[in-house]
């Protein structure tokens, strides 16, 4: 038993040192379900798409994924199915509006520390400073003017609303970051159902040819 | 029809000979505990990276344009190309989680004693082996944290007296982490397996010259060792299956745990990121690093820690079998060395400030001072149990088997 304690314990030290939570992010459960993406691919596709791009996905997997054919034909105009969503700004107008080109989005839910918490906690995070100006608490250099226009508000019912979009918004782009997480997940269950069984057989069975042992 | 087939081959090659010395009636100790199952793990670890990291070098490109979207194309349009991945990149830390824990093993049943000492030493090749390949794969996804942690790891080898400079740029092939760099580290990776494959041949030809150890620490009377087949084969399956669990658990469920934020944005040699920390693997070896405060002196420091398990064999001066089973000394030692190890590498996690650089030293300090007080520890424990009588168990496997004979192997018969 202390053995195992042992092992326990150095399983626990290995998995808990990077999964140090950064203070005060705002928690968000991602949705996965087809409406809610569908409606932050909707924010995503007409709000962030002029100016960031999603290089890593093209039109037709938005359409597998399942939303609805005549809206992707509207984002893409005239571009082919399997274009990849670019940005509606041209880079040099972005470097020359914002000082740095826009990052893309494809990765961006796991390309920070706390992933999509961050990117939800990072959405709402705008303020009004005391100069009249929007800052934000979790990336106070950012060059992303306050896009759901947070700043200021406070009705809770509309806070409430801006909150649903941010975690629409954060799914889609968790989506984007992982495309197959959803099919990960299903076929990690049976993975692990007949590990559980096949290793649950070779310890009987392990018992069985340990025994004639015994006998001798 | 079998029989006359293998007939044939025995002819020409002896393999029913060579499966009946080491597998069906190789002499195997019956008292094994699951710790001796990691050896096992760590050969199949090695094949299913091995097997994984094929299939993706046919899609991977190493090209400083190209690498990170080929990544990205193996993770979202090849057919499971993200399992390959996830199963390569948790193998990584898989291995070292395996062969630390094997480690770990003949630490505390000091196994790398007398005959078993050149398996503790290609033991310890396979380590650096493995280190090295793990450091040059990790560069391959050309994401921040794989530029940054090559460019300071090869940084460190412009230490060298004399030839620093030349070293370092004779590693990077170009001043500073480029595509010359990114295609010879995928070159070696690609190699590098290989040779960790001669070697493990080599660990396991002395392995079954030697026998296996047991926590007895003596080699055992010929009633006590059993054929390797069925006995060990199944215990090993088991094993495995109970691996297979945990290592699935985090393929299919937590595959970012072994994947950095900052390695899913591409390599930008303009911003470094804010705090570059290696993988988990290294980080009590990186820990020793930055508490010496001379660069010159931490990276001597770094290579004698890896190095330094070496002595062992000769720093562990008892005639006492067993090693942390039969020895309290020993066994207290073991443990604060493990729990030093844990330290370091939570130091090494975090950014060296306030108390975690005092912190840092004394715990590099405590980790080479075990190695150096261990002679005298080892030689006043033998003395100290000697006076207090030595414990009935081990004098009666001493009575069966006389110490003279102790080292001494006899196959089943």
């Amino acid at each position: 038993m202390k053995r195992w304690s042992i092992f326990a314990l150095c399983w626990l030290a290995c998995s808990s040192a990077w999964s140090e939570t950064e203070t005060a992010l705002n928690k968000v459960e991602v949705g996965t379900d087809l409406p809610t993406l569908e409606r932050g691919a909707e924010t995503v596709m007409t709000v962030c798409v002029g100016c960031h791009s999603l290089k890593y996905i093209r039109f037709r997997e938005l359409a597998k994924l399942g939303i609805a054919k005549d809206k992707v034909d509207t984002w893409r105009g005239s571009n082919p199915m399997g274009t990849a969503i670019a940005s509606q700004m041209p880079t040099d107008a972005a470097v020359a509006s914002f000082g740095k080109a826009p990052p893309d989005l494809s990765l961006i839910a796991k390309a920070r520390e706390g992933e999509a918490n961050y990117i939800y906690s990072y959405l709402l995070g705008y303020y009004t400073t005391p100069e009249g100006t929007t800052g934000n608490h979790y990336f106070p250099t950012t060059k992303m003017p306050d896009i759901l226009a947070v700043a200021g508000v406070t009705d809770p019912a509309q806070h409430a609303q801006l909150e649903q979009k941010a975690r629409e918004v954060t799914s889609f782009l968790a989506w984007a970051a992982d495309p197959h997480a959803q099919e990960r997940k299903a076929l990690g269950y049976y993975v692990i159902g007949y590990l559980l069984i096949f290793t649950t057989m070779l310890y009987f069975l392990k018992g069985k040819i340990w025994a004639r042992l015994d006998k001798a | 029809m079998v029989s006359r087939v293998l007939g044939w081959i025995d002819q020409r090659f002896p393999l029913t000979p060579f499966i009946k010395h080491e597998l069906t009636d190789y002499p195997t100790p019956r008292n094994l505990s699951y710790w001796w199952n990691f050896g096992f793990l760590a050969g199949f670890v090695l094949v299913l990276q091995l097997a994984t990291g094929i299939f993706l070098a046919m899609y991977y490109k190493p090209d400083v344009n190209l690498a990170f979207d080929s990544v990205q194309h193996i993770m979202r349009d090849i057919n499971y190309g993200w399992l390959l991945r996830y199963i390569h990149s948790t193998g990584a830390s898989a291995f070292f989680v395996v062969i630390y824990v094997h480690m770990a093993r003949t630490l505390y049943y000091a196994s790398y004693h007398k005959p078993r000492e050149l398996m503790w030493w290609t033991g310890q090749v396979l380590m650096l082996l493995i280190m090295a390949t793990a450091f040059m794969g990790y560069l391959l996804p050309w994401g921040q944290m794989s530029y940054w942690g090559a460019q300071v790891i090869t940084n460190l080898f412009g230490v060298t007296p004399f030839f620093g400079d030349q070293i370092v740029l004779w590693l990077r092939g170009d001043f500073s982490v480029g595509d010359a760099t990114l295609t010879r580290f995928f070159a070696l990776h690609y190699l590098f397996p290989f040779l960790i494959f001669g070697v493990v041949g080599i660990h396991l030809v002395a392995l079954h010259t030697v026998k296996s150890s047991n926590p007895s620490g003596i080699s055992l009377a010929d009633k006590d060792n059993i054929p390797f087949h069925p006995y060990f084969t199944i215990k090993d399956l088991f094993g495995l299956g109970i691996y297979l669990i945990i290592f699935c658990t985090f393929v299919f469920f937590v595959p970012g745990t072994f994947i950095e934020a900052a390695n899913n944005i591409p390599a930008n040699p303009l911003v470094t990121p804010a705090h570059i920390e290696p993988e988990w693997y290294f980080l009590p070896f990186y820990a020793i690093l930055r508490s010496i405060p001379d660069m010159l002196g931490g990276v001597v420091a770094m290579a004698l820690s890896v190095l330094i398990f070496a002595i062992l064999p000769f720093a562990d001066r008892t005639s006492i079998p067993g090693g942390a089973h039969y020895r309290p000394v020993y066994r207290a030692v073991f443990y604060v060395f493990i729990a030093d190890v844990f330290l370091l590498g939570y130091v090494g996690s975090q950014p060296p400030t306030g108390y975690l650089v005092p912190t840092g030293q004394v715990a590099t300090f405590i980790y080479f001072a075990t190695f150096f007080l261990l002679p005298f520890i080892s030689r006043w424990e033998e003395r100290w149990m000697r006076t207090r009588g030595l414990p009935s168990e081990l004098i009666a496997l001493f009575e069966k088997r006389p110490p003279r004979e102790k080292y001494q192997h006899k196959g089943v018969k």
